[in-house]
């Protein structure tokens, strides 16, 4: 026998093979029409510029569209889809071999490529999507867990492909047995099927069986196809397709803006209002449900679910398609929201996109940071959010409040005895407006509401303050000019509002030629980074932990000073800020300031750096009072509690006050205390006669 | 039907206690770092006039009224967002503090100016009392200038048979009463006439409503007069009151001699009070 010569007979024991081409016809029909039927869909809505910085785009497309870079991190789940999913490729690409060496000249099925990659590797990865499938119906049928949608469709596409996989072994083992196969040691798991059919069943049966399974399989691979389309198998299109057009610029910056101008409608609530892309993250959608597992809100007991709002949403438009298409073109700039008025509304208390679900998001982004295929959860909710505030005023009570003070005070904290300088007592610290050169300052203290306004965080902006000077850092405030950045308001929905106040701040900074600023405030840091510049604020941006960890690490800063012993004692467990963290991708830097800290030891909580889990302080919800079983800052004081953890390091003054109050309902008889990273600093390196307080 | 809101700028009375400056020349409040807001119960009337035209179903016109300075446009344009159809600001000029007789006077005067322009008001809403001087008087000495007859404290206003159904607070429940227009009332709050957030849309459209500006001299009124107010009463003085708290701790080595050490201390307390 000549390995060189090894090969199969394409169709062997089939007649009617013609038969295979004309069942093709209609299959792709199908196929390409419900793709069609999707695309059309797609280009209704508005337009986004998702094609742009083509680079990126191919980078993050092989990271995790062919790479599956976010599928993995599940354990169980990347698994069996990886298995799955490789399998799917490998037995894809030998289908191509066969039509090539079939149907034109190029007669490549031979040889040790047959044997190696037609047969072995092709058997091989055929196991694995059996095991993957297997796996995934365990964990559907069986351990059952809450993330997932239990659909008669998902049930079904695993019994398909599990079919397809177990009659392909059965036609190719049948072929082995009959044709005594030289080569049938290269296809081990179709030999184990011949081995085993070969005493059970005569070579006439076998030849039967063989023409009744290979058209069954045909029949199903083919309705399978086009199938795909119209099931959340179309993942396997729209998946990359989402991913290749995703948001490039982190979740700090994924808000939409508006033209107060030109705007018709202030919001979304009808679906031609959202953009092409939004209406493909519908489409998008896996139901793999991690978003809804790592979603703070849901954690605690809240309706929210970002994955049924998406699935929600993408019923609707399934629903209604055609009818959002009536006056549009399809040509994605937005003319098929011309019949928004006729189209049910999107916010429906009946669905998971209640006004209740909305009003309890935290905008920390863990869904989106969760997804596999990059769909954006939380913009959404924050466009539903922007319609039911500025068109129909509808919003929690406490929220209320807090755009009351932000709309007469600039500041969202109703009712605070202090003023955005009395932290200063006794520190001496520039204010802009009373300098003679506010140029000379190399860098705007941009204080924040939370720093300033909130006692216990005080002292944050206190040693924050005390360091700069220690480093020898000119640099000023704004003192009482300083205005909320609108953060609040944004995230809540009152995107009016918010511009009002960063047009404000821009005009204000601009008057003092701003160029640098640094900021204990993550929100504050967030928007000057990612927003403002929209309204033509530019600034070199740091959060005070990055900027002193600059300062420490070019010297400028003395880290030896008096090391305290109190802290140096003690463990230290850090909580990452979303609006740190996850918006804006920064985990190293209050390390690195930890680290300083006198001999700490650092333990990290579960849930940390980009899968840290939110105070419960972010999108308004700090003004909101949350029912008392229902708080997320206490399941994560509880995390942080449990690493055993004597101090919970923050970087941010909602995170402060919201641990605060949660460590102090779960910590129990230990004393564990809740400090920012900069308090902790000058206790170590600041000079000993003041500690701060 | 036509209802008139009279609306009053003042201080915010949220102001940080450190932020709150009294200046002894004037004898009132400096402006300091202090926020400008519409007085509480003067958005409570606000609200309430709303509601009245929602009751109605529509063809009441709303008008805000304000004696202030420019900034109190502000005020009058968070009015027009909450759906106020127009709006007169009568410019106070300078710093003063014109006592309730003249505020009366000088609104008395711009209503008669402006139902000479556009016919009579109803109703005339004015908040209970402001949150910066409390003197609750206005609302009362109006009426008088106006000639109307007034009532105090209602807290709703619903159309009744031909006439208007009105509830007020009083010191033994809720009354409730029909009244004929013409005539006045003053506001105050109940968990219903919350005043509501604008929306966005009505925000904007609020800078594109009428809001006509009239001086002193437009209503014939001497400026001079009217600053140096009615002399109903005079302010001696204004001080910020200063509460001093002397804390004592108990002593002793176990909770019981704690207890008995307080124990002590409040008979000695008391005793010296006498
Ligand atoms: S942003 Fe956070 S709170 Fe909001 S839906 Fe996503 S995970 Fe839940
Ligand atoms: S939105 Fe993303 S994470 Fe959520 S269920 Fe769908 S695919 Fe999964």
């Amino acid at each position: 026998m000549d390995p060189t010569q090894a090969t199969r007979e394409v169709f062997w024991n089939i007649e009617y093979t013609w038969l295979v081409y004309v069942l093709m016809v209609p299959t792709l029909a199908i196929f390409g029409w419900g793709f069609w039927l999707k695309i059309r869909r797609w280009r209704a809505g508005q337009p986004a510029v998702r094609f742009d910085r083509l680079g990126e785009r191919l980078q993050l497309f092989l990271r995790n569209a062919v790479g599956q870079g976010r599928t993995i991190r599940s354990r169980y789940a990347g698994v069996f889809h990886t298995l799955v999913y490789t399998g799917f490729i490998v037995l894809f690409l030998a289908t191509t071999v066969v039509a090539i060496h079939h149907d034109t000249p190029l007669h490549i099925m031979k040889g040790h490529f047959y044997l190696v990659f037609q047969s072995l590797i092709v058997d091989v990865f055929g196991l694995f999507v059996l095991v993957g499938v297997a796996l995934a119906a365990i964990r559907r049928w069986i351990s059952k867990p809450n993330l997932l949608v239990y659909t008669d469709e998902a049930s079904w596409i695993l019994v398909t492909i599990f079919v397809m996989a177990l009659t392909g072994f059965m036609v190719e083992g049948w072929r082995i047995a009959v044709t005594d196969d030289p080569w049938a040691a290269w296809s081990p798991i179709g030999n184990v099927f011949a081995l085993a059919s070969d005493p059970l069943m005569s070579d006439a049966a076998m030849q039967t069986g063989h023409v009744v399974i290979w058209w069954f399989h045909l029949v199903v691979a083919f309705g399978f196809i086009a199938w795909v389309p119209f099931s959340k198998m179309s993942h396997v299109f729209t998946a990359p397709l989402n991913i290749f057009t995703a948001n490039l610029d982190g979740y700090g910056g994924s808000l939409k803006t508006i033209d107060f101008e030109t705007a018709e409608r202030f919001g979304i609530n009808h679906l031609g209002d959202f953009t092409w892309k939004d209406l493909l993250d519908f489409d998008a959608c896996t139901e793999c449900g991690r978003c809804t597992d790592v979603c703070p809100a849901n954690t605690v007991g809240k309706s929210l679910s970002p994955r049924d709002i998406i699935l929600d949403l993408q019923g609707l438009m399934h629903r209604q398609g055609d009818q959002f298409l009536l006056n549009g073109n399809g040509n994605g700039n937005g003319s098929g929201a011309n019949a928004s008025d006729e189209l049910l509304p999107i916010i429906d208390q009946k669905t998971a996109v209640s006004p209740e679900a909305l009003f309890a998001c935290t905008t920390c982004a863990a869904c989106m940071e969760a997804c596999p295929v990059h769909i954006e959860q939380m913009p959404k909710i924050v466009d539903a959010r922007r319609y039911l505030v500025m068109e129909e005023a509808d919003f929690p009570e406490g929220m209320m409040d807090m755009m009351n003070s932000l709309e007469s005070r600039q500041h969202p904290f109703a009712g605070t005895q202090f003023s955005r300088v009395d932290w200063t007592e006794g520190l001496d610290i520039d204010v802009m407006a009373e300098m003679d050169d506010p140029h000379e300052a190399e860098v705007l203290m941009w204080v924040g509401c939370g720093g300033a306004l909130v006692e216990r965080n005080r002292n944050t902006v206190r040693a924050t303050a005390k360091l700069l000077r220690k480093a020898g850092v000119k640099f000023a405030i704004l003192g009482r000019e300083e205005s909320c950045t609108g953060d609040p308001a944004r995230r809540v929905g009152n995107e009016f509002l918010f511009e009002m106040l960063a047009k404000g701040n821009v005009e204000t900074m601009q008057r003092y030629g701003v160029r640098k600023v640094v900021t204990s405030c993550p929100h504050c840091f967030n928007s000057f980074r990612n927003e403002y510049p929209h309204f033509g604020g530019s600034y070199e941006v740091y959060h005070h932990t990055q900027f002193l960890d600059q300062l420490l690490e070019s010297g400028r800063l003395d880290g030896h000073g008096a090391a305290d012993s109190s802290s140096g004692s003690s463990t230290i467990t850090f909580h990452d800020p979303c609006y740190l963290g996850r918006h804006n991708g920064e985990y190293e830097a209050p390390r690195n300031l930890l680290a300083k800290v006198g001999g700490a030891r650092q333990v990290e909580m579960e849930r940390s750096r980009n899968t840290s889990f939110c105070c419960g302080g972010g999108g308004g919800m700090a003004f909101v009072d949350e029912p008392p079983d229902q708080r997320v800052n206490q399941e994560r004081a509880q995390e942080a509690v449990d690493t055993g953890a004597d101090v919970v390091a923050v970087g941010c003054p909602f995170c402060a006050t919201m641990l605060d109050d949660g460590v102090n309902a779960r910590r129990g008889d230990r004393e564990v205390k809740v400090r920012d990273v900069a308090e902790l600093l000058w206790d170590a390196v600041g000079d000993s006669d003041q500690t701060v307080p | 039907m036509k209802l008139l809101v009279c609306l009053k700028q003042i201080l915010d009375p949220d102001v940080p206690a450190r932020d709150f400056q009294i200046d002894p020349a004037v004898k009132a409040a400096r402006r300091g770092g202090a926020n400008l807001v519409t007085n509480i119960f003067c958005e409570n009337a606000v609200e309430t006039a709303l509601q009245f035209r929602e009751a109605a179903g529509g063809d009441v016109k709303i008008t805000a009224l304000c004696y202030g300075e420019s900034s109190a446009e502000d005020c009058l344009r968070k009015a027009m967002a909450m759906t106020v159809d127009e709006a007169c600001l009568v410019e106070r000029d300078g710093n003063t503090n014109p006592d309730a007789a003249a505020v009366g006077r000088v609104l008395a005067a711009a209503i008669r100016r402006l139902e000479q322009d556009g016919g009579p008001f109803d109703a005339v809403l004015v908040g209970r009392e402001s949150g910066d001087w409390g003197v609750g008087q206005t609302g009362g000495l109006l009426a008088e200038e106006l000639g109307r007859p007034a009532l105090g404290f209602v807290e709703s206003l619903q159309p009744g048979n031909g006439g208007v159904t009105l509830r007020r607070q009083t010191d033994v429940g809720i009354e409730v009463a029909e009244a004929e227009p013409p005539f006045l009332v003053t506001i105050t709050n109940n968990e219903d006439n919350v005043p509501r957030i604008p929306k966005t849309r009505d925000v904007m459209m609020s800078y594109r409503k009428p809001l006509q500006k009239l001086s002193l001299a437009d209503l014939e009124l001497d400026s001079e007069e009217i600053r140096a107010g009615s002399s109903i009463f005079e302010v001696e003085e204004i001080f910020i009151p200063t509460d001093e708290v002397e804390c004592e701790l108990a002593e002793g080595d176990t909770l019981e001699e704690r207890v008995d050490q307080l124990a002590k201390r409040i008979h000695e307390v008391v005793a010296s009070i006498g």
